[in-house]
């Protein structure tokens, strides 16, 4: 698949008004950290599989607007976007977990997280809820996990049913391998 | 905030206000040393001087900065000295007052990490005690710690009406800038849909009015913002006072400064660069360009050299010349080594000869020296003009001196942009790179060795195609219809384009450590429609090499 340089979540270009909106959008401040043994998700999904990672991590979700290729830039990022004058980095952490680049439906959005001191934004195919759990209800990553995600993961909830793998935020940084600049 | 950070605080606004006057007080004491030794004993302002001093030691002791107190203790001891005895006005004392008050110019630059000169602190008090001693003075009084109440009202007396500012602030006043300046285009586009809807109705009138107005204000704005951000050049050009002095003593020259066009103002992203490829210029005429004092003798030429530094403000960019009036550079001598080296040599016209010495690994240095040998200095220089979107000149005459002129735009932070299309990606392409944009007719193009080639101006330029140098990936076969000349510097490319869309002043943010060092883009800015475009990197682009 060729990949394009717009992500238009609507059919045809966004109208001045909705991108006037979106720059004086004010998203909710961050949460308040959850209490100790509690364990305070956002979840997204990924090709159907659900993903967690901690609240705290995350500044707030955006919906994805036009993403601007960069040149150049290493393969798990999908580009730059607007993110109310700065200029946000789009990781595509799908590529990054093996899986083809996603074709933005209107339920993706960019979770926008501060790593490292850096601010980033995932790309994800939609964001699920935000959990809050007790945290020995995680456990260490069974194998069929680990082969299909190597690295990149801290570990697995089983709730009811349901299976939420953890994500390593290292992995919206450098290439495996590459030394952090 | 931490206390850590507060003290770090402080410390940075201890370096604010503490090395403008270390500064100051080094040119002065230079100044006073050419004058003692040319046999004028004047000291009319070093009353001024020990006030300044003064004013250091109180603040270096509110502190606890103690070699920076020390230091600026003993040179008010030495200060009142020659003072008060005309007879101690001597080329010694005055080589010891510019020694110590580099030396503390030096540890209020490291205030964060005092110790690392601490010794060095020392061990000059104790040199000055010794030459105060053996002038018949008494030993230096201990260290007192005394501050007036007045001190701080005093330094700012004569910058009345003027306030000290955290670059950082006004960066960020020019981000906000920029998003009303996208806020703006928004509006425009809704005024435009509104217009064709409901025609020239009395409300759709004022609207026009409105937004007209808007548009001049938001220009008196940013160039208001410009101008708060423009610092005189005089903060690059003070730091070789001493270094000329020093590295002049180290080649056993006479070498005289002279700087003109001090208060000439540039933005601070533009004077940050700037110092660089001063010091290679600055460095290589006193190490390459001034003769031996016995060759200038012999030449009929003062045993002392001249070397400015002038800055004259044009339109939108600043020209700074850097010039001796030393041996001049050797035509012949530059032409057989670039034969010898295989170079290129365009033609024998002495001005195109001269022009050679830009070229990497090029040097006409004999002796390889501390500073400025190993022919790394002037093509490392003429590169972070050329990045700036400057341009750089030789002009030099046997025996006369060499002079060479940069010419710098203003400021980095909003640069006039060319707007291009490519495969439906938009790029901004600062005009000061920009040498031409050429409609392309059938016929332009050439295919030599499976590169682009077309005939501008007389001769023949690479022209690259844009999707292939930008990764498009784009499966397109038609022709395209533009191609822009980009130029740093002496070297030239053609890139094709699609479409130009138009001009635009743009805000330049810089590229997160995410996404990499492209070779071919050097930032990004946010266009009007709100959309992120990366701005082309034209230095970048015309030192590719394997390029399609």
């Amino acid at each position: 698949m060729a990949k394009s340089s717009k992500v238009a979540v609507a059919a045809g270009a966004p109208s001045v008004f909705e991108f006037a909106d979106q720059v004086s959008a004010r998203e909710a401040a961050a949460p308040a950290p959850a209490p100790a043994g509690q364990l305070h998700l956002i979840t997204f999904r990924l090709d159907g599989e659900e993903f967690g990672l901690p609240v705290e991590t995350v500044r707030e979700v955006i919906r994805v607007g036009d993403v601007t290729r960069v040149p150049q830039a290493p393969a798990h990022i999908r580009g730059v976007t607007n993110l109310r004058g700065r200029i946000l980095p789009v990781v595509e952490i799908r590529t990054r977990l093996g899986l083809a680049p996603l074709v933005p439906r209107s339920t993706a959005r960019i979770i926008v997280v501060e790593v490292r001191g850096r601010v980033l934004g995932l790309l994800v195919d939609s964001v699920a809820q935000v959990q809050k759990l007790p945290a020995d209800r995680l456990v260490a990553a069974p194998d069929e996990v680990k082969s299909a995600h190597t690295t990149y993961l801290t570990g697995v909830v089983h709730l009811d049913d349901r299976l939420i793998i953890l994500l390593d935020l290292a992995l919206a940084l450098d290439a495996p391998g590459a030394s952090p600049s | 905030m931490s206390d850590d950070n507060a003290f770090a605080d402080l410390i940075q606004d201890y370096i604010a206000e503490c090395l403008p006057l270390a500064e100051a007080v080094t040119s002065a004491f230079l100044a006073l040393e050419r004058r003692w030794r040319d046999g004028d004993p004047d000291a009319a302002d070093v009353a001024r001087l020990k006030g300044t001093l003064h004013t250091l030691k109180g603040n270096s002791a509110m502190m606890g900065l103690a070699p920076m107190q020390l230091v600026a203790h003993v040179l008010e001891d030495l200060a009142a000295h020659v003072l008060a005895d005309p007879a101690a006005r001597t080329e010694l004392a005055a080589a010891l007052l510019v020694e110590g008050s580099g030396l503390l110019t030096d540890l209020v630059q490291a205030a964060a990490d005092p110790a690392a000169l601490a010794g060095a602190a020392d061990e000059y008090a104790a040199q000055v005690r010794v030459h105060l001693g053996a002038a018949g003075d008494t030993a230096a009084a201990p260290l007192r710690l005394e501050r007036r109440s007045t001190e701080r009202r005093e330094l700012g007396a004569d910058a009345a009406g003027t306030i000290r500012v955290d670059f950082r602030r006004l960066d960020t006043l020019l981000e906000i800038f920029g998003e009303a300046m996208i806020e703006r285009s928004a509006l425009l586009e809704v005024h435009r849909q509104l217009a064709a809807r409901y025609g020239a109705r009395a409300e759709i009138t004022d609207l026009d009015r409105v937004v007209t107005a808007l548009g001049a204000t938001m220009k008196r704005l940013e160039t208001a913002l410009m101008q708060t951000r423009l610092l005189p050049i005089a903060r690059v050009f003070s730091r070789f006072g001493r270094s000329v002095r020093d590295l002049a003593r180290a080649e056993h020259k006479r070498v005289r400064l002279v700087t003109e066009g001090d208060d000439t103002l540039l933005d601070k992203t533009i004077l940050d660069r700037l110092g660089e490829p001063l010091v290679h210029l600055v460095s290589n005429a006193v190490v390459h360009g001034i003769e031996p004092e016995a060759e200038r003798l012999a030449a009929g030429k003062p045993a002392e050299a001249t070397l400015s530094l002038r800055a004259t403000a044009l339109a939108d960019r600043v020209q700074i010349t850097v010039a001796d009036d030393g041996r001049g550079l050797d035509t012949d001598r530059i032409l057989a080594k670039a034969q010898a080296h295989g170079l290129d040599v365009p033609s024998t016209d002495p001005a195109a000869v001269q022009a050679l010495i830009f070229v990497p690994g090029f040097s006409t240095a004999e002796r390889v020296s501390r500073v400025a040998g190993r022919g790394v200095g002037l093509d490392a220089a003429a590169a972070a003009i050329h990045e700036l979107g400057g341009g750089i000149e030789v002009a030099s005459e046997p025996g006369r001196g060499t002079a060479f002129t940069l010419s710098v735009p203003l400021t980095l932070a909003i640069v006039r942009s060319l707007i291009v299309e490519v495969d439906r990606e938009r790029y901004a392409v600062p005009l000061s790179h920009v040498a031409e944009t050429v409609r392309l007719e059938p016929g332009t193009l050439h295919e030599i060795n499976r590169r682009g080639v077309a005939m501008w101006r007389g001769s023949a330029i690479h022209v690259a195609d844009g999707g292939r140098l930008l990764g498009t990936e784009s499966t397109r076969t038609a022709p395209r219809n533009y191609f822009v000349v980009l130029f740093a510097g002496p070297r030239r490319r053609g890139v094709l384009v699609d479409r130009l869309v138009g001009h635009q002043d743009v805000v330049v943010k810089g590229l997160d450590p995410t996404l990499g060092r492209p070779d071919v883009v050097s930032g990004a800015t946010i266009l009007g429609d709100g959309r992120v475009a990366c701005i082309l990197d034209a230095a970048g682009i015309v030192a590719l090499r394997e390029v399609a």
